[in-house]
């Protein structure tokens, strides 16, 4: 029988079954495909405005930063960080001040906390800076970018189109395919030598978020001795590879803590008792040649919010919640859920499961439907995690707290 | 999951690549525009009485890890293995395909010829030849035949009906590697079975049909499918489970067969249900049996790589949970998607190169990682990267017996 079942492999879900399996428990993670972490841009938001740390004290019931406390958000944080640091991923940032990140669209976003590569970018430094575009890499446009920061920042942003050597690609690039090739030190080296010549006098340059997946590090610091200067990253569109190395990072840390990840597979909850000795007693993974039960001493959801399969709508406006049909907190009229302007806040962000201090979804009277079963991450109702820069930190902190609830 | 039909799936693609960041042909090559691209976007332009519109889905391997990673719900793998079959009916395959789709022919002929075939397939002319004559790459693993398949050495085993009254019985599905080529593999396997209490009968059974299946001969493959279920439904629909330890096979009868070919109904179901993989069927049906067992020490490094078949179960990786009760044992994981051959693609001499190119980072683990022992459940990636990393690869079921004094 496992200790721990977690449901949902995004960042809380890895996170936790990982922390969860670190303390020797048996744990599965199952997970009905990969997570947002490929879609994300591998930055830690924890609060947005100028200190994180601010916005995270200053949080109120029943924000999951309050219901967890400032101390479990900061324990969690850097519990991943000395993961990262050990997994040569390394990351920088500060509590107290926010990042200011460029985006592939020219807009900026602010991050607690981020890979060294994207933190060089953070534009509270004013030297000059050139942003490289790649000839046949479409998922990234340094004019669009350049033109843009330039307009939000009254400052002027250099562009500069750089060749990848080779014969032409048969097909569109990926990003992961020019992360692949950079981790090739041949190719690499032929590269940084077309590139040179045409970077005179730059101190620093831009590049698409390519340089290198699991050896991200050594390709980062053979390309910045090659072309002599400064190389930060701005994240492209999906499969976004710094979203991929942290993924890739937390995946082979469960691994090798002994975690059983099952993907591909639909979770169902399942109940033992009824009433006051109820008990979620696993879940049922739909396998390939049937439903399979994993038992468990305790179950965690971390099955994401209504764009991550954690929440399902229903026609008549209705949501439950998707592994064992819990109470969501929303509102049942449809007209309500979207703001007019897509940029504006969204309502139906805010909508998730309510839980207690120890990641307990409750019932309608504010009662732990069952004892064993704990909820984190972006399943929680209590949070507008997009709008108030908070979506890594929330992940995180109530992983933790799961995690210490669920195995005491 | 089962889903009933694949093509309705591609709506369901909200185009985020998580599929082409995880597919191991797309990284490794430009001929193959990725997962997505040949699945859920180019499925639109797919029409029942049209010509395939592109073909450029031939260079999938069929490993199967886009739908396992896809978080929407997209047969992904499912959509490109149909519209391979579709250009396998519209242009007339290579000899080679229909040779390397019957193993169990193959197999026949092989074992019974083994004293002479299998120095012939030594000799270098002779692949020089087949690789000219029927475009099988020379440098692509051909293991020897057995001279005695498993079902002669086992004959006393072979049952035509469930028995009555015994209990615990299991019926192995050996499937073609493990009877013409690898049968101490099947012997092994059953002793582990018998010492945790079953007694192991060998029911008749075919070929399961995959080669066909990715080849896209998909007439041919229904009949295999058809000719099992119809073999093997007794068996279930008595409550004896079908163990079997060639992965692939297994998720033909659990998935494949209703999935892919539509090989549908009641029968098809019971089997699908009643099927495991050996070590699935361990870690939970007889982890009771395991907890008595005293385990002997293996002081060694094991490198495990789960093939992308067993991971399309959709049940992890049971063996690891089995593996970890060996004393001494340190497991290091694989950390590669896929080993490259994916059946038979590696063999075709067009895409050796490529299957050689994505089991790279594998091939460097292994000569890197001074394991004792490499792992993997499926056959033709034990084979292949025996072949490539120059280490003997063993099924994990046969480190599990030498752990309980069976080998």
């Amino acid at each position: 029988m496992n200790d721990l079942v977690v449901v949902g492999e995004g960042l809380t879900g890895l996170f936790a079954a990982w922390l969860a399996a670190k303390r020797g428990a048996r744990t599965t993670l199952i997970a009905y495909g990969r997570g947002g972490l490929e879609l994300s841009s591998g930055c830690l938001h924890l609060a947005s405005g100028a200190s994180p740390r601010l916005g995270i004290t200053s949080s109120r019931l029943p924000h999951p930063y309050a219901l967890v406390g400032v101390g479990t958000v900061f324990r969690a944080i850097q519990a991943l960080f000395d993961l990262l640091e050990a997994s040569s991923l390394p990351y920088s940032g500060s509590l107290d001040t926010n990042l200011l990140l460029p985006t592939a669209a020219g807009e900026t976003i602010a991050a607690a906390f981020a890979p060294h590569s994207l933190a060089r970018s953070d534009l509270a430094e004013h030297g000059p800076m050139t942003i490289a575009g790649l000839t046949g890499f479409r998922d990234f446009d340094a004019a669009l970018a350049s033109r843009r920061l330039a307009d939000r920042l009254e400052r002027s942003i250099a562009t500069v189109d750089l060749p990848l050597p080779g014969p032409a690609p048969r097909r569109d690039l990926y990003a992961t395919d020019l992360a692949r090739r950079f981790e090739d030190p041949h190719w690499r080296e032929e590269t940084c030598r077309a590139w040179k010549p045409q970077l005179i006098g730059v101190r620093k340059l831009g590049l698409p978020a390519v340089l290198g997946l699991r050896r991200h590090a050594v390709v980062l610091q053979a390309i910045e001795e090659a072309l002599e200067l400064t190389v930060f990253e701005i994240p492209t569109l999906p499969p976004c590879v710094p979203g991929l190395r942290l993924e890739t990072v937390l995946r082979e840390a469960c691994l090798a803590a002994g975690v059983d990840v099952l993907e591909g597979a639909k979770a169902v909850g399942r109940v033992d008792g009824r009433g006051s000795s109820a008990r979620a007693s696993g879940v049922v993974a739909m396998a390939a040649g049937g439903p399979q039960l994993h038992d468990a001493g305790a179950v965690l959801l971390a099955t994401g919010d209504l764009l991550h399969g954690g929440l399902v709508a229903q026609q008549n406006g209705l949501i439950r919640e998707s592994v064992f049909d819990l109470p969501v907190v929303h509102n049942a009229n449809r007209a309500t859920w979207t703001s007019p302007h897509a940029a504006d806040p969204q309502p139906y962000a805010s909508f998730g499961v309510r839980v207690d201090a120890s990641m307990h979804p409750l019932d309608d009277r504010g009662e732990p439907l069952l004892p064993n079963l704990y909820a984190a991450g972006g399943l929680l109702a209590g949070a507008r995690r997009t709008d108030e820069g908070s979506r890594q930190g929330v992940a995180l902190s109530t992983a933790w707290r799961a995690v210490e609830a669920a195995l005491p | 999951m089962t889903h009933p039909t694949p093509a309705l799936t591609a709506d369901l693609c909200l185009k985020c690549n998580i599929c082409t960041a995880a597919c191991p042909v797309a990284a490794v090559t430009d001929l193959f525009p990725g997962p997505k691209a040949v699945g859920p976007q180019a499925q639109r332009f797919r029409h029942p009485r049209l010509p395939s519109p592109d073909a450029s889905v031939a260079w999938c391997s069929g490993c199967g890890t886009c739908t396992r990673v896809c978080p929407h719900g997209v047969a992904i793998a499912e959509i490109n293995i149909q519209a391979k079959a579709r250009l396998t009916e519209e242009h007339r395959p290579p000899l080679r395909d229909h040779v390397i789709s019957r193993p169990e022919w193959l197999g026949f002929a092989g074992s019974l010829a083994a004293p002479i075939v299998n120095p012939i397939l030594r000799i270098g002319a002779a692949r020089w030849a087949l690789e000219k004559v029927l475009r099988i790459d020379r440098h692509a693993p051909m293991p020897p035949f057995a001279r005695r398949t498993l079902r002669a050495r086992m004959s006393q085993r072979c049952v035509s009906s469930p028995p009555a009254e015994a209990s615990n019985v299991v019926a192995y599905y050996h499937g073609c590697s493990t009877n013409y080529y690898e049968p101490e593999l099947g012997e092994k396997a059953i002793a582990v079975l018998e010492r945790l209490g079953c007694s192991v009968i060998l029911p008749p059974q075919r070929c399961c049909g995959l080669p066909l299946q990715s080849n896209g001969f998909f007439p041919a493959a229904r009949r295999q499918a058809s000719t099992n279920i119809r073999l093997l439904h007794p068996y279930a629909r008595a409550g004896i489970p079908i163990v079997g330890t060639s992965t692939s096979c297994t998720l033909a009868l659990k998935h494949d067969y209703r999935t892919i070919l539509g090989v549908g109904g009641e029968a098809a179901d019971a089997v699908a249900q009643g099927t495991f993989d050996i070590f699935e069927f361990l870690a939970t049906r007889l982890e009771a049996a395991l907890d008595h067992v005293d385990f002997a020490p293996v002081e060694a490094t094991a490198l495990y790589h789960p093939p992308c078949q067993l991971k399309s179960h959709f049940m992890g990786t049971p063996a690891l949970r089995v593996l970890r009760r060996i004393p001494g044992l340190k497991i290091v994981l694989s950390q590669s998607e896929c080993c490259g051959i994916a059946g038979t693609y590696g063999l075709k001499h067009e895409k050796f190169a490529v299957a050689q190119a994505v089991g790279q980072g594998l091939f460097r683990q292994t000569a890197e990682s001074g394991a004792d022992y490499v792992l993997s459940d499926s056959e033709t990636c034990r084979w292949w990267i025996e072949q490539h990393a120059g280490h003997t690869v063993v099924h994990p079921i046969e480190l599990l017996a030498r752990s309980m004094r069976l080998a």
